[in-house]
């Protein structure tokens, strides 16, 4: 037996066995950090997201109010214009009726006007900077100031109102007007200002977040693709592991196939020679003696009868250990198969099967040459025999059927029996096991078919080598 | 008288001395020539031209049937005794088809080797009575087995009397004149025993013969 065989085993097994726990528990970690590493990535990036969400939201709410601020802002700034442009404008009519020959307005009507701007300046929102607050207060003094005119001038008779309006409209409500033109420019200006600061701010906002944005990106791109590395290294060291396991077991399944084939062929080879001894040596001795006693029975006179007896005693021991070595002797090796070849050697097992058993055992041949390979022979004949005894032994048959054929690059044998059958796929004994080994050393197929109560059909197809060309 | 030579064939020096030993008792029988394997048999027949090789049917470098084959081939005046330890049937169809008129059991050599040696000088051949016993034993366990018919109960009279004949070695002519038949007739007969008895070929015919005990 080489020695690799013997060494081989139990190194494969050490290795298994003692690194085993260490690289699971390696593993384990390993998997335990890349689930971890896996959720910072995705907590990472679902908080970016989330965050930059929000700032744009609340950007976008911030933009909207000053926007809506400035409008509102604008439009009560505007109504105070108009409005003023209506009281002015009712103001001077009323004061120039009669010049202008028309009809003038009403003074309520003119009041009217006056509580018009009033209620604009009320409308303006109060919640601007102290700046603002303070044009707005005096805008409102303005308005004080010139409600109390007005007052006066609006009970002035036809008369007084000829003589004085241009100079009323001159020094009084031109300068007024102009004044709170300015301090409404003013406002607005300063409503500008604000605006563009505000707009400004959301600017500054919007690229801080930008930066930031671009910051959580690169911080989840740098950990995607060292993720990414980290993994792709798992898994290489992964297919790495699988590669060398499968090698391992491709290997150790070759070694022990070329085990079990020297196995057969040891087997055999023992067998032949134990025959061989067997029939050689013990038997061809004990023949002789046979021969001897035989002689010495003649030399003794017939009278002579205990010594006659205990020849014949001889005998019979000596006949008895003959046939025991000639039946173990078959066993081992039959010389029929180098005697007379392969068919005869097969009709003889059956019959000698028939012989010892209840079963009837029936050989068919076809083509088959006399010049097979003995190792076609052997295994032909051992696949006979060993179906053969399952099926008187174990299946209790009545009767069997060897078929065996040859054609031009194939021999086909075929044994069916009508026993109790069995289950292939689940009773494997070391018979079949053996059968298969002797089969798949020749690269042959075999086929078992059986099932419970349906009997059993043992078919072997062997390719033939040059050996065996008939 | 002349005395029967005897080539004796066995790659065991111990059995050749004990076979050489029940010979040379006989005052009519004399060992010529001893063989170690099949192919000094052969050349030793050649040489030698014994009347009858006693010789054992497994032996080294050419087997006793190839042996015998190619003695008989060359010299069909030999007669053969083939010795084995064998009692099947394949062996003894074998041997006989290889040309032997004896078939001998080792067993039994000590007590039936003259007889066998004897009857195969005369022509006659020679059957250890066990292997009659084995043979007969296979076939009507067969049968029984089977269900099927001895087809030997097919035979008329005639036919049987002309299967001894024939299984004893006797030519067409020969069964002819003893039965006082034509030639023609004991051929019908003789194919119609082939036929009853599903037998191909003469060594068939003596097997079946040795089986039912009409020849020994």
């Amino acid at each position: 037996m080489p020695a690799f065989s013997k060494n081989a085993a139990p190194a494969l097994r050490r290795t298994s066995r003692e690194d085993e726990p260490e690289a699971q528990r390696h593993s384990q970690h390993l998997r335990q950090l890349l689930l971890i590493s896996f959720s910072w990535l995705l907590a990472l990036l679902i908080g970016a997201g989330v965050d930059a969400l929000l700032a744009v939201r609340r950007l976008d709410r911030a933009s909207q109010e000053v926007s809506r601020r400035f409008t509102v802002r604008n439009h009560a700034l505007g109504t105070i214009v108009i409005s003023v442009r209506y009281y002015d404008d009712q103001l001077e009519r009323f004061l120039l009726q009669d010049q202008l020959q028309e009809s003038g307005p009403d003074p309520a009507e003119v009041t009217n006007k006056i509580a018009a701007v009033r209620a604009a300046l009320l409308d303006y929102p109060p919640d601007g900077d102290p700046d603002e607050q303070l044009l707005l207060a005096a805008m409102q003094q303005q308005l004080q100031e010139q409600e109390t005119s007005c007052a006066i001038v609006l009970a002035w008779r036809s008369d007084l109102r000829q003589k004085r309006a241009y100079q009323f409209i001159g020094q009084q409500l031109i300068p007024w007007r102009t004044r709170i033109f300015e301090l409404s420019a003013q406002i607005s200006s300063q409503e500008e200002r604000r605006l563009a600061v505000e707009n400004l701010t959301v600017a500054t906002r919007f690229q801080s977040l930008e930066s930031r944005l671009v910051w959580l990106v690169s911080l989840s791109l740098v950990a995607g693709v060292l993720m990414s590395l980290v993994c792709g290294w798992y898994i290489l060291r992964l297919e790495r592991q699988a590669r060398l396991r499968y090698e391992a077991l491709a290997r150790s399944r070759l070694e022990l196939e070329g085990l079990s084939a020297r196995l057969v062929e040891a087997q055999e080879e023992e067998r032949r020679n134990i025959s061989r001894e067997l029939h050689d040596e013990v038997g061809q001795s004990l023949g002789a003696l046979l021969v001897e006693v035989g002689q010495l029975g003649k030399l003794v006179p017939p009278e002579d009868r205990a010594t006659q007896a205990q020849i014949v005693q001889i005998k019979s021991v000596a006949e008895s250990a003959v046939k025991s070595i000639r039946d173990i002797a078959l066993l081992l090796r039959p010389p029929m198969l180098d005697d007379l070849g392969l068919v005869p050697a097969l009709e003889w097992q059956a019959r000698e099967i028939s012989r010892r058993s209840d079963m009837e055992v029936e050989v068919h041949s076809e083509n088959v040459s006399e010049t097979l390979s003995d190792e076609t022979k052997v295994t032909v004949y051992r696949l006979v025999q060993e179906a053969l005894n399952n099926a008187a032994t174990h299946a209790s048959a009545k009767n069997a059927r060897v078929t065996i054929a040859q054609n031009s690059d194939k021999i086909t044998v075929k044994i069916s029996d009508d026993g109790q059958g069995f289950d292939p796929g689940r009773q494997r004994g070391m018979g079949i096991l053996g059968m298969e080994e002797r089969v798949r050393r020749l690269g042959g197929t075999l086929t078992i078919a059986s099932a419970p109560g349906k009997g059993a059909t043992v078919e072997a197809e062997l390719p033939l080598h040059k050996a065996d060309s008939p | 008288m002349r005395k029967t030579r005897i080539l004796l064939a066995d790659d065991h020096k111990l059995i050749r001395g004990g076979l050489r030993l029940l010979v040379e008792q006989q005052t009519d029988l004399t060992v010529v020539g001893e063989a170690n394997d099949g192919r000094e048999t052969v050349s030793l027949a050649k040489s030698l031209k014994p009347d009858v090789v006693v010789m054992d049917i497994g032996m080294p470098n050419l087997n006793g049937i190839e042996a015998a084959l190619q003695i008989t081939e060359a010299h069909p005046e030999i007669s053969i005794v083939m010795l084995s330890m064998h009692s099947d049937e394949s062996y003894v169809l074998r041997a006989l088809k290889a040309g032997a008129k004896g078939y001998l059991l080792k067993d039994s050599a000590e007590s039936d080797l003259i007889k066998a040696v004897h009857a195969v000088a005369d022509g006659k051949s020679f059957f250890s009575p066990a292997v009659s016993k084995v043979l007969l034993d296979d076939y009507v366990r067969k049968l029984k087995r089977s269900g099927a018919e001895d087809a030997y109960d097919l035979l008329t009279p005639r036919e049987r009397e002309i299967l001894q004949l024939v299984a004893e070695g006797k030519s067409n002519k020969d069964v002819a004149n003893l039965l006082n038949l034509s030639v023609y007739t004991v051929e019908t007969h003789r194919s119609n025993i082939m036929e009853k008895l599903h037998l191909r070929g003469i060594p068939e015919l003596i097997l079946f013969a040795v089986r039912r005990g009409i020849i020994s």
